[in-house]
């Protein structure tokens, strides 16, 4: 079908670099140069190594934490278990309530103003008094995650059922469909773009509430091991830690927009082309022969 | 071709068609606001097998509202309504509905979109997918069947929205302002196409505008609407062979018929 488009871009020939790739190199000149001056800066003294070491530290650091005494493992695998728990939970019962108060406009009356003020409230705080109500170990962790992962989906779903195309309403009216093909066929569908946007913040607002939750609690984790490294004023291996935080947020976040690209395809020019396509070679032929 | 008069006659005796009446209104009345909003007013009127009627009226005239009373989206205040002899009491399968914005489904295919009604229905058969692939060629979508509604045009929008209202089975279609929101070329081109389809079909139409060329062009007979309160004002003959040709338009014959509507719709 796009046969055509290809044949015009083809005979200008290729520039030696693609503008991307221009980029990329630039971007990477920086980061280096801003890496060589914070060595350089650290080694001739103008920064404190106390609480800024060296880049070289920081990565004999990793390679420390990682391969020869290996301990940060377990507190990686602690950590993210507890962040998929709270998040699964969190957001599953966001998703489930913000349906369940949408589509019911009195409990929907009801619970407006609480949500109002449980929004305006910062959900951290709450934090301490579900340690002091549940103790130590996973469960005050893994609810201060679900409370932290909780609105996102909860809000952005009430939302979505609630602001239906009402066209499209009057069309499954008009069309005869009952209250649960209207929900299962228009409204979820419909909420879904906006659904996920809420399941990228939770799963954000996931890293940043186990982190909390190990500061309080101290035991294990990588939240705790950061806390450990600092106080012991072992900085590089602070950082390493940290580092570690910045590429499991970067991943989470590319995870997230690859899922979106999947799941709500529709909102997504190029994945709506792919999906196309994938929907041409599934359904076949139709009209014998004559058609793709 | 089933009328041979052209004058204007009033509503109460011009609202009756020959042949046998598939949609039928006595008395028909809408009000709002617990009866403080008067949309609708004393319309009677039969429309018979095939025929194609237009409404035409500006806004607040209650053509939409009486195009939902018959879909059956929302209830009488007064009078009687009955399709094929039974009484209106909410949406049928008989009875398929278009409107001014396409209301496709994004997440599906134009072919998908088409088969919703048969989904809603039941289970979707082969026989069905080849009938709704059949559809998409009629209305010209032969190459876009797995397109996503964002990848076409309105124009295509509305083609697909067509399909789907023909897939419902329906003999009975109501169009609100079906091509209203689609540029004056794309709208024309796409009105040739709707009566080649719907004479085809041997669908009674029942088509919602504001444009009164639109309207006369279209139809066998045109309803002119007036507002405050919104009343049925006379049911217009027009008499043109078919098929029409859009250079019907620029006749004289066509010119004093749009004089005699637009006379009608001042004299209110």
């Amino acid at each position: 079908m796009a046969v055509t488009d290809q044949v015009a871009g083809e005979g200008g020939g290729k520039p030696l670099m693609s503008i991307g790739m221009r980029r990329m190199i630039n971007h990477a000149a920086i980061f280096l140069t801003l890496i060589a001056l914070w060595e350089f800066g650290s080694r001739i003294g103008w920064l404190d190594p106390l609480f800024y070491p060296r880049p070289t530290a920081i990565l004999e650091s990793f390679w420390r934490i990682y391969v020869t005494q290996a301990n940060v493992w377990h507190h990686l695998y602690v950590s993210l278990g507890l962040v998929f728990i709270g998040f699964a939970a969190g957001s599953i019962l966001g998703v489930g309530l913000g349906a369940l108060v949408g589509f019911n406009p009195v409990v929907r009356r009801f619970l407006q103003p609480y949500v109002i003020v449980l929004e305006a409230t910062p959900r951290i705080a709450v934090a301490p008094l579900l340690i002091a109500a549940l103790g130590f170990g996973a469960p005050p962790k893994i609810a201060i995650i679900m409370l932290v992962c909780f609105f996102a989906p909860f809000i952005n779903t009430l939302s979505g059922v609630v602001n239906v195309n009402e066209e499209k309403l009057e069309l499954f009216r008009s069309m005869g469909a009952s209250k649960m093909q209207t929900l299962r066929k228009l409204v979820l569908p419909e909420a879904v773009p906006v659904i996920m946007a809420g399941e990228r913040l939770a799963l954000t607002a996931a890293l940043s509430g186990v982190l909390v939750a190990e500061f309080i609690l101290r035991d294990q984790g990588i939240g705790a091991l950061i806390l450990t490294y600092t106080r012991n004023l072992n900085m590089a291996s602070a950082f390493a830690c940290i580092f570690t935080l910045t590429i499991i947020g970067f991943l989470i976040f590319k995870g997230m927009e690859v899922l979106d690209h999947r799941i709500a395809f529709w909102n997504h020019s190029d994945a709506t082309d792919r999906m196309s396509e994938k929907r041409a070679r599934a359904w076949g032929n139709l009209t014998g022969g004559r058609n793709v | 071709m089933l009328m041979e008069t052209s004058e204007i006659a009033p509503a109460e005796t011009a609202g009756i068609a020959p042949g046998a009446p598939i949609v039928h209104g006595t008395n028909v009345g809408k009000t709002f606001a617990g009866g403080s909003v008067v949309a609708l007013e004393g319309a009677t009127f039969d429309i018979a097998k095939g025929e194609f009627v237009s409404l035409v009226g500006p806004s607040g005239c209650g053509k939409s509202t009486l195009l939902r009373l018959i879909s059956g989206l929302i209830d009488l205040s007064s009078g009687q309504m009955s399709v094929h002899g039974d009484p209106v009491k909410g949406p049928r399968t008989d009875v398929g509905m278009m409107f001014q914005k396409a209301t496709l489904l994004e997440w599906r295919t134009a072919i998908e979109n088409v088969l919703l009604p048969t989904e809603l229905n039941g289970t979707i058969t082969a026989k069905d997918k080849r009938h709704a692939a059949e559809l998409l060629e009629l209305v010209g979508l032969k190459d876009f069947m797995f397109s996503y509604p964002s990848q076409l045009s309105g124009g295509m929008q509305q083609r697909v929205a067509l399909a789907r209202l023909l897939q419902t089975g329906a003999d009975v279609l109501l169009l609100d302002e079906p091509f209203g929101a689609l540029d004056e070329f794309t709208r024309e081109h796409l009105n040739v196409e709707l009566m080649r389809i719907v004479a085809e079909f041997g669908a009674t139409t029942i088509f919602v505008t504001h444009n009164i060329t639109e309207a006369i062009f279209l139809a066998d007979r045109v309803g002119v609407m007036t507002p405050r309160p919104g009343r049925l004002a006379a049911m217009v003959p027009v008499n043109f062979p078919r098929p029409r040709e859009l250079s019907l338009q620029t006749t004289p014959e066509f010119n004093v018929l749009v004089e005699q509507v637009r006379n009608t719709l001042g004299s209110h």
